[in-house]
């Protein structure tokens, strides 16, 4: 691997020069030396061929063990994840990190050669896709199904949650009593006219939250839910969850709707410590509860080495990685009994998590999007 | 060979034009072709997709929201072409024009604003002019907040200029001062003579730029999600992300597709007729008008505002940003993955790119046509073409599962083979343009002067098209590595296990709402850009005072 690295490295400085090079010299020599450019070039192409397929005979080999992981996570949480899982086993842990979406594409194309073994993914929506498009593997594990709680795992074991964020609300304690707040309905409350603030419709944690609210209270009702919210948005929705906090604490708005662990991530940081001084988190506890949703992982179908996937997945649910989770990304860990240390996490306190299949969170997805839209939440 | 078109003149010249009868539309059309193959085979593999799915998703976008997407878009285009002209064209025109202090460094200075990926320029922007930003504190709230449909194409003006800039520069010195200059000496003021003489001069060139900048704006997502403005674009990557529905999306990218290739035919038969070029050989070099001290001040005012919108207000927000914070990836494999990438890219590209400017310039209305087509891969939003690429991989791969029993995974399996296709689909038209107008220098009357006097096909490419298309070829090639080291969806998604650039890991710390680490990859990449460009506005230079010699 090291050696291929190299090559790597050495081929880098090769192109570069192949493409200065030319530039730099007198007209006369340009085109030989934009031909020698192009030979090097086709070398080149040739070379990472080689190492392309040269890493995928080793690992059949199994001398040199390799475990392929597609994520559509990217946190510090999962590096560390896979840096102490290499430690710990002595596998070489390879990724590929793409949007959700792609992700799936991509593994669809591949098809039967996928080199991926375990495909992550953020949302209970696209676990759900992917298990639609037939992606997964089921995986049958004793340890996995005693440690991860049923309502964070696929029932034929598909996918097993990670870890869980809540959609919770973000008030300015000065403008707003903690009694005008109820649930998720007070967004809509014409009591709010132009005083919310939210991200765009397109965006997953809002659809997969209107998924939800279609499972809770019928399409009728969620679509009043939604045209309610966009009559009151102080502003068009704008930037990500960060944004709209900060527009609370600058008195754009009075409540945004956001994902629990920005507030908590800008709570641990000290040039951010400011912004949320004068906010509060509100958990919309009413009725069926917060709207939770969950980062899982599977074995591919496809996967080259299941038994290292289901090595992985088991050792993810350990102690340390878990911490992990909740320690570096500010995230509930998918298994309750585990201990961690993270004083943000604890002064926002407990919630009463919505006990809703998470399947039908992907179910309901395209209707969310149709909601949205008929609403004009932009 | 030169011997024996030295004894044979007239041999020569005879045989020399039964030759051309006889390529027209085959020599270099093959290549023109092939260059349309690369660019069009994915667009193509949405077509089927297109047709597979049901309409219940265009219907009920088109029950709802589409109306507003395709306004905002056809608003966007237009802020994004007033905005990119109104800060190219005369900064290009004072820069080529008059002599004042500082000249040289906005030469250098002006194009860099390329370097910034639109929407890193997008997150920063609206950090720093939105309530509690330092510009929104310094200002008192004077400047208004980056956001919308007036923010986005802000955005896009401040970090797309450079082509029109580059292109219009280019236009500007090689046209030389001639018919400005007799234009001047008939009694035109310099007003009339600039809009009446070197304006349509470099119109082809200003043009290409200008293609260049609404091709990208359609495309875009990034920058226009966050900032709030759901364009034609967002409409597409909804139908697929949120409706699940990857067929519907690429229907919607071929409907946007087909408009722009409208567009951009209708432009094309008004500007049929109109093409005006130089004659009279050599031009004489600039000579540059001496600014007094007040009016030096204004064009470096002028100058200043685009490089100080585009590059250095984002830029030292993010040097901000980036010392408050510890980076936690080390940045330098990215660095060397974007290189790798941007370059081999370029190479590739302007290969492919002289390739079909001169079929589009010697061969028949066929090659003509393919590379026209060829622009077409450019004007799909990248997360699309990437759709289109694998679709395309997939049909190949099972090609090839017929014919052989290979059975490498094309995509995993090929390394950056797979990437660098990706690439060139998508960007090799922005080598197209640039080659087409570095090429559209030489008037054909060069071409058959040459020709006449023996020179053979080979001989007048590498003695006289290379000499004097050398600046145009030299600025598609650094068109191609910035495209690259920005691109983001089909790297994302195409690229080999463990391979990072600079602009994934600046995308995944932006997702995650995180600008601080997002900083320093994005200076990095803003970094890596600076000295390509500073060799090609050398290069320009130099070229400029090798011909006054």
């Amino acid at each position: 691997m090291a050696a291929a690295r190299n090559i790597h490295k050495l081929y880098c400085k090769l192109f570069l020069l192949a493409l200065f090079e030319p530039l730099t010299q007198q007209k006369e020599n340009t085109m030989r030396l934009g031909i020698l450019g192009l030979a090097i070039a086709v070398l080149g192409l040739s070379a990472c061929n080689n190492t392309g397929t040269g890493d995928g005979s080793t690992s059949a080999s199994g001398k040199d063990e390799m475990l392929v992981i597609f994520s559509s996570r990217h946190y510090d949480s999962d590096y560390a994840l896979y840096d102490a899982f290499e430690k710990e086993t002595g596998i070489d842990v390879r990724t590929i990190e793409a949007d959700g979406d792609l992700l799936v594409e991509r593994l669809k194309a591949d098809g039967a050669r996928s080199p991926a073994d375990v495909i992550v993914t953020v949302d209970a929506g696209r676990l759900w896709r992917a298990e639609q498009e037939d992606l997964f593997a089921p995986l049958k594990s004793d340890t996995l199904t005693e440690q991860v709680p049923a309502a964070m795992r696929h029932p034929d074991g598909f996918w097993y949650g990670l870890a869980t964020r809540a959609r919770v609300l973000v008030y300015a304690k000065d403008r707003v009593k903690e009694g005008e707040l109820a649930g998720y309905e007070t967004l809509a409350d014409p009591a709010f006219k132009g005083r919310v603030c939210a991200r765009s419709s397109g965006n997953i944690y809002n659809i997969s939250l209107l998924a939800a609210l279609i499972d809770r209270w019928g399409s009728d009702k969620a679509q009043q839910w939604a045209t309610g919210v966009a009559n009151n948005f102080a502003r068009d929705p704008l930037g990500g969850d960060t944004d709209q906090i900060k527009a609370v604490a600058a008195g754009e708005c009075d409540v945004a709707l956001v994902n629990h662990y920005y507030f908590a991530r800008l709570m641990r940081d000290d040039k951010d410590k400011g912004v949320v001084k004068d906010l509060a988190v509100f958990w919309p506890n009413a009725g069926e509860g917060v709207h939770v949703n969950v980062s899982g992982a599977g074995v591919a179908k496809n996967a080259p080495n299941p038994e290292l996937a289901r090595r992985f997945i088991e050792f993810a649910m350990t102690e340390q990685p878990q911490r992990f989770f909740a320690e570096l990304t500010n995230e509930y860990p998918a298994v309750s009994s585990i201990t961690y240390d993270n004083a943000a996490l604890k002064e926002l306190g407990d919630f009463k998590a919505d006990p809703i299949s998470l399947s039908k969170l992907g179910e309901n997805q395209a209707e969310a999007q149709q909601l949205f839209d008929r609403a004009g939440w932009r | 060979m030169a011997l024996t078109d030295r004894a044979l003149p007239a041999r020569r010249m005879f045989g020399a034009q039964t030759s051309v009868r006889r390529w027209r539309g085959i020599g270099p059309a093959p290549v023109g072709i092939a260059a349309a193959l690369i660019c069009t085979l994915p667009v193509l593999a949405l077509i089927p997709m297109a047709f597979a799915g049901g309409g219940a998703h265009i219907s009920h976008l088109l029950d709802t929201q589409l109306a507003d997407y395709a306004l905002n878009s056809a608003a966007l285009v237009c802020i994004a072409i007033a905005g990119t002209w109104l800060l190219g064209v005369p900064t290009a025109w004072i820069t080529t024009r008059y002599e004042f202090p500082g000249r040289r460094l906005f030469l250098i200075a002006l194009p860099l604003p390329l370097a910034m990926p639109s929407y890193i320029a997008a997150y920063a922007w609206l950090s720093m002019t939105a309530a509690a930003g330092p510009v929104h504190d310094a200002l008192g709230g004077f400047f208004p907040t980056v956001s919308g449909i007036a923010g986005a194409g802000f955005v896009f003006s401040i970090c797309l200029y450079p082509y029109v800039f580059l292109l219009a520069r280019q236009a500007f010195e090689s046209h030389g001062v001639n018919s400005f200059e007799a234009a001047r000496t008939l009694g035109a003021s310099p007003m009339r003579a600039f809009w009446k003489i070197s304006l349509p001069l470099a119109r082809p060139s200003i043009m290409a730029g200008m293609a260049l900048v609404v091709m990208e704006t359609l495309a875009d997502y990034g920058t226009v999600d966050f900032l709030g403005t759901p364009t034609f674009t967002v409409g597409i990557l909804r139908a697929w992300i949120s409706f699940g529905d990857p067929d519907a999306a690429a229907r919607l990218a071929l409907i946007l597709l087909i408009l722009t290739l409208i567009v951009f035919g209708g432009e094309r038969v008004l500007r049929r007729g109109r093409s005006v070029s130089e004659i009279g050989g050599r031009s004489k070099p600039q000579r540059r008008v001496r600014l007094s001290a007040r009016t030096a001040l204004l064009a470096a005012i002028c100058c200043a505002v685009p490089v100080l919108l585009g590059l250095a207000a984002p830029v030292a927000h993010l040097i901000m940003l980036a010392l408050e914070t510890q980076p936690v990836r080390s940045p330098l494999d990215a660095l060397q993955g974007t290189m790798l990438v941007a370059s081999l890219s370029a190479l590739i590209a302007v290969t492919i790119g002289l390739g079909a400017a001169y079929a589009a310039r010697t061969g028949g209305w066929f090659a003509q046509a393919s590379v026209r087509a060829a622009h077409a891969g450019y004007a799909v939003p990248g997360a699309v073409a990437a759709l289109g690429v694998i679709a395309m991989l997939a049909a190949v791969q099972s090609l090839f599962d017929g014919f052989s029993g290979w059975t490498a995974p094309l995509i995993t399996g090929g390394g950056l083979a797979a990437l660098l296709f990706a690439y060139q689909a998508r960007f090799a038209a922005a080598a197209i343009g640039p080659c087409e107008s570095a090429l559209a220098r030489i008037t054909p009357t060069m071409d058959q002067a040459a020709r006449s006097l023996g020179a053979s096909r080979w001989s007048v490419i590498r003695r006289i098209h290379v000499p004097m298309a050398f600046s145009g070829i030299a600025t598609a090639a650094l068109l191609v590595f910035i495209e690259v080291m920005k691109e983001l969806p089909a790297t994302m998604i195409l690229r080999p296990l463990d391979f990072e650039t600079l602009a994934v890991s600046a995308h995944h710390y932006a997702s995650d709402e995180r600008l601080a680490q997002t900083a320093l990859p994005s200076l990095m990449l803003v970094l890596l850009g600076l000295p390509v460009m500073m060799l090609v506005s050398w290069l320009v230079t130099r070229r400029q005072a090798e011909s006054a010699s």
